[in-house]
């Protein structure tokens, strides 16, 4: 029975599936989780304050559900602090805590050093995990192209291309099952008819949403997202040969001047018509809005998001007030 | 004829107008409009306009409606319109200004937007928080046990408020009340509270002249104290709290003349 281990944000994945190991992407499970809802109360029962992000509690109670997660990986740099309150309420409960950080200043030697602990830890050489490297970059590129497909020809929904793209951060487990489940969709959308190409085209910049329905519920009403910034990240959308420069480029860890080199770049490519810049309640990733308007030069809506998993009134209140002030 | 319907918190605004632009207003208390004109509907709330329009005398061609309530209602025969879209409509049709800040002050939740050539193009909303609405401050002229006119005349020597929530600032307020402070103060107090909350959103989207609608609206202590404060100068039409519903009017009134140009859909 491979080992699974759980992640709190994308971590070299090729370090793990290298050891024969399943990494399991917390959010993806706690979000996609019959009552998502339950499992935040959970936290909140057993100690947790209502006034913290809803991510840090549904990661809680998932890893202590799953029955079968006896170790992950925390991102001690690279994320945020409330991770490190989660590790340390995870090893209470006996939960094994790898730590992992990527260095602010993108250091290589910094950031190889982190690998090459991680890699000590499970058991890999470099050998190894640039063979699985090799392994995962053919996954990758099929949904490279699902991502052209979205901004360039129009042909995939906004909500597959965030769907797809937020599944790299492990896979589903089975790359090779997931890559089957991608060329599936690919060969469905390359024969149906373009979608509303004179509709508005939207950029999705910050954590993904933890309302399911905020996608359609844009399409339904002209407005499409032809850009989510942080999932696509998590495709590692680069073409490098070297795995420690593929986790420098990778900018979510980074700060937000260097992930709006990214957006800026993406921005104009994709010839957006307005950003939702979203940010999860109590979290401090909400002062970097300020940071955002001021370089950004299009239209931006800021969006706050607190329970999962479905818009409330007043959000849709927003996005409705946004998208009639675009067209 | 044209109409427009804002479903507000507290209270659901109706506005009729003429060919010849002239209008008549009518509100209604919103729970007792939903339970005598509303019903259950394949699971939804339905509101059946038709009795409710009897007093107009006539049907109008177009109703527009806007408001928290037209997510979750479905309004019959209604074309539904985006909430601060329909108050810069409005807004602009009470003041005839195209450039101007609004700010929009309702029951629940307070709306900042920048127009400029008579388009909006960026706004604000403050609608997590009932601190800055009309809400509190009944709620706090119920604890003083004055009237909201009296509450509106005050804001020399402000007593300073600290509390963040509606709720507890009321156990504030008691405290400062037992440690001497007079009524009007404690008013004044109260008008600065939402001042301070509605700030940074004021200055972020500034502009010469503030156009003041929503209920919140006729408190002259508020409407006094925004301009002293922010050097702009403030606007507030007459009937404030129907500038959504004339808004929808308008907008009424605009889709009424298109289809009949066969321009519109």
């Amino acid at each position: 029975m491979p080992r699974k281990i759980g992640v709190t944000t994308t971590v070299p994945l090729e370090i793990i599936y290298a050891a024969g190991c399943i990494p399991v992407d917390l959010n993806n499970v706690f979000i996609t989780h019959a009552s998502p809802g339950a499992l935040v109360e959970e936290a909140e029962l057993a100690g947790y304050p209502r006034n913290v992000c809803a991510w840090i509690k549904g990661l809680y109670s998932t890893v202590l559900n799953s029955g079968d997660i006896n170790t992950i990986i925390a991102v001690t740099q690279g994320d945020c602090s409330n991770t490190h309150a989660l590790m340390e309420t995870l090893q209470l409960e006996g939960v094994e805590v790898l730590p992992f950080a990527y260095p602010f200043d993108r250091d290589y030697d910094l950031l190889r050093l982190q690998m090459e602990k991680l890699m000590g830890h499970l058991g890999v050489t470099w050998e190894q995990v640039y063979r699985t490297k090799e392994r995962l970059d053919r996954v990758r590129q099929l949904v490279w192209r699902l991502d052209r497909l979205t901004w360039r020809e129009n042909l995939v929904s906004s909500w597959d291309n965030h769907l797809y793209q937020v599944n790299c951060s492990d896979f589903q487990g089975d790359p090779e099952g997931f890559a089957r489940r991608v060329e599936e969709l690919l060969a469905e959308v390359e024969n149906a008819p373009a979608r509303q190409p004179t509709g508005l085209r939207l950029g999705y910049i910050g954590v993904p949403p933890i309302m399911d329905d905020i996608y359609d519920y844009l399409e339904e009403r002209g407005a499409r997202v032809v850009f989510n910034e942080t999932q696509r990240q998590f495709t590692m959308p680069f073409d490098v040969d070297d795995l420690v420069e593929q986790y420098r480029l990778y900018t979510y860890p980074y700060g937000i001047f260097f992930r709006l080199e990214d957006i800026i770049q993406e921005m104009e490519l994709r010839r957006l018509d307005g950003i939702i810049h979203y940010a999860q309640s109590f979290c401090y990733r909400q002062i970097e809005d300020l940071i955002v308007r001021r370089k950004i030069e299009l239209p931006v809506l800021t969006l706050e998001g607190d329970k999962p998993n479905r818009l409330d009134a007043r959000t849709k209140m927003r996005l409705d007030s946004f998208v009639e002030m675009l067209r | 004829m044209w109409c427009g319907i804002d479903l507000g918190s507290r209270q659901v605004k109706v506005v009729l107008m003429a060919g010849d632009a002239s209008w008549r207003r009518f509100s209604f208390d919103t729970v007792r409009f939903y339970r005598q004109h509303g019903r259950l509907e394949s699971g939804r709330l339905a509101v059946d306009l038709s009795s409710l329009l009897e007093l107009a005398g006539a049907l109008p061609e177009v109703v527009v409606s806007t408001g928290y309530g037209r997510q979750t209602v479905e309004l019959k025969g209604a074309v539904a319109m985006p909430e601060i879209k329909a108050h810069v409509r409005g807004a602009i049709f009470l003041t005839g200004l195209s450039d101007f800040t609004l700010l929009d002050l309702g029951g629940q939740d307070s709306k900042v937007a920048l127009v400029r050539r008579g388009r909006m193009t960026d706004f604000e909303t403050n609608d997590k928080c009932a601190a800055s609405t009309g809400r509190y401050l009944e709620n706090m002229a119920a604890v003083l046990d004055i009237t909201m006119e009296e509450l509106s005349r005050h804001q020399q020597d402000p007593v300073d408020l600290t509390s963040t929530c509606a709720i507890f600032g009321e156990t504030e307020i008691i405290g400062k009340l037992v440690e001497g402070h007079g009524m009007g103060a404690l008013a004044a107090g109260i008008n600065y509270t939402i001042f301070k909350r509605i700030r940074p959103m004021l200055v972020r989207l500034r502009s010469p002249v503030l156009v003041f609608t929503g209920g919140v609206a006729q408190n002259r202590a508020l409407v006094e104290i925004i301009g002293r404060e922010l050097a702009v100068d403030v606007r507030v039409p007459e009937q404030p709290g129907f500038a959504g519903a004339l808004g929808c009017c308008v907008e009424a009134r605009d889709i009424a003349s298109n289809c009949f140009k066969g321009g519109g859909n």
